[in-house]
Parts: structure tokens; sequence; C-alpha cells
């Protein structure tokens, strides 16, 4: 499998939310980085997880399978996930997936931040 | 009295990539190139790279089994108000048809009945106006058609 073309970092925001600024591309192969983001953001520790798609260059049903992987993961720990800084395109695509009715949508950082500390 | 003939689709562009993981992103450059004056409005081009790369993907992956000695074939045509990219695969190792896929749910895939994968196809079919697929003596072949500017028939008018 071809290594991934992406960053994902993380930065605490409070005691429990955690931003994770995705930069390049997401697809099937950013599994591990995105685990490992999870993991730096507190793991099962953190309540809210806000994923960043400000610096999104592209992403692919792969790419949508593993935003669902952690879905599942963050479900299990009863943890709240968000998204913004999706353009028209892929905030289409959450829609079309259903993934925006398990992801809050939000247009930016400080709005999803707030929404998810409510 | 003489018929007037109807013009016969135009070709845009054909070109082949080797079934390497990556290079369903350069069909997707080299498709949208070749549309760029086509009158696809802007949210248009960026679906119709999505199902280019999302169809050239199974092709290489599915079809070809990742086999960098077999092609996938892309040919762009313009036919009539419509344009046509046709994506054909040697069919080698079974291909992932429209009729056989899983139709993914998200609440499925949450519950873990199926896995959190599988998106390909139904996001193809969601991000053009029709999707066509045949086989073609052996080949697989996956015709992508989108009208420049009528978005009825697409994701915008499902949602």
């Amino acid at each position: 499998m071809d290594a991934p073309v992406v960053t994902m970092d993380v930065r605490k925001v409070g005691d429990r939310t955690a931003v994770v600024d995705i930069r390049g591309e997401v697809t099937s192969a950013c599994e591990a980085v995105l685990m490992s983001a999870y993991d730096a953001a507190g793991g099962s520790a953190a309540r809210r997880l806000v994923l960043n798609f400000a610096g999104l260059g592209y992403m692919n049903s792969g790419g949508i399978g593993m935003i669902v992987t952690l879905l599942v993961r963050a479900n299990r720990q009863h943890q709240k996930l968000a998204a913004c800084g999706l353009d028209e395109h892929y905030r289409q695509i959450f829609e079309l997936t259903r993934l925006d009715e398990a992801i809050t949508i939000y247009d930016d950082e400080s709005a999803a931040i707030a929404g998810a500390s409510g | 009295m003489s018929r007037r003939r109807q013009p016969g689709p135009r070709r845009l562009a054909a070109f082949t990539v080797a079934s390497t993981v990556g290079n369903e992103r350069v069909a997707l450059a080299r498709v949208a190139a070749a549309v760029s004056a086509c009158g696809l409005s802007p949210a248009q081009l960026e679906r119709l790279k999505t199902a280019v790369a999302e169809t050239t993907m199974n092709a290489i992956e599915h079809g070809n089994g990742g086999d960098p000695s077999l092609p996938v074939a892309v040919v762009v045509d313009q036919d009539g108000d419509g344009l046509v990219v046709t994506v054909t695969d040697e069919a080698r190792h079974g291909s992932t048809t429209a009729a056989a896929a899983e139709v993914p749910d998200l609440d499925a895939k949450l519950a873990g009945l199926q896995s959190p994968r599988g998106w390909g196809l139904f996001l193809i079919r969601q991000m053009v106006d029709r999707v066509e697929e045949a086989t073609e003596g052996t080949r697989h072949v996956v015709r992508l058609i989108v009208h420049p500017g009528d978005g009825t028939g697409t994701a915008e008018a499902r949602l």
C-alpha cells in the first residue's frame, strides 16, 4: 500500500476536547495516521474530537471508510465527533453518505469547538 | 430532400493508465483538463472528478487486480449535450458490478453489520447523471454520463 500523503496534527483545546488538523489526502492509506491522531488526542479519555478539514486536498471512498472506522471507535467510547472546514463538495458527500447525521458539521473551527463543548 | 446528419460524438481525450493505485488521480486530472471548456459548473466538475477517480480505482483494484501490466482505458466523448467518460478494464479478477454491490448503510456500518468501506459505487452513482455498465467481449466497461449545466439527475437534486 502507498505511503499516505497526509498529516494529522493534534491540538488539545481545554481538558477533554482536541482538534485534528487534517492536511493532504484522506484515503484508505491514512488509517495508521488517523488512528495515531486519535490516540494523540487522548484516546478514550477525550470526550470531543473536532476534525478540521480546512487543509483537505482530496478524499475518496477509502477515506470515507476511514472516517467511518473512526466514528465506530468514537461511538464505542461515547465520544462526540465534529467536523469543520469542509468545502461544498465534501460537505455534500458527508450529506449523501449521512455522515453529517453522526458527525456535526460546522463552518469553522471556533464554531465547532463551541458546539462540541456544548 | 436531404436529411441533416446528426454530428457524431466528439472525442476529447483517450488514454490508458497502468493498474497501479494512485493512477486514479492521473485519470481524474486528465479528464478534468479534457472537459474544462465543456460548460460544467464547478460543482459538476468536482462530482465528475470524484466519479472518474472512483471508477478508475475500481478498475485498477478489482477489474485488473492491481496488476500494473494491465491497462485501464479512459475515453472522454462529447455526445450531443452530454459528456461521456468511458472506463474499461480487463475484467481479469472480477469487477465489482453495481448490481452485485451491497448498498452502503451508515447505520449498518456503525452497528458492525457492514464493513466501514464499500462507498465507491454508491458515490459514483450519486456523482453523475447516469451510469451505464456493460461487458464488451472480455472487458468490463463503465460509462459516466453528465449533462453540463443540468443538475437535475445528480446529487444536487437528490439531497
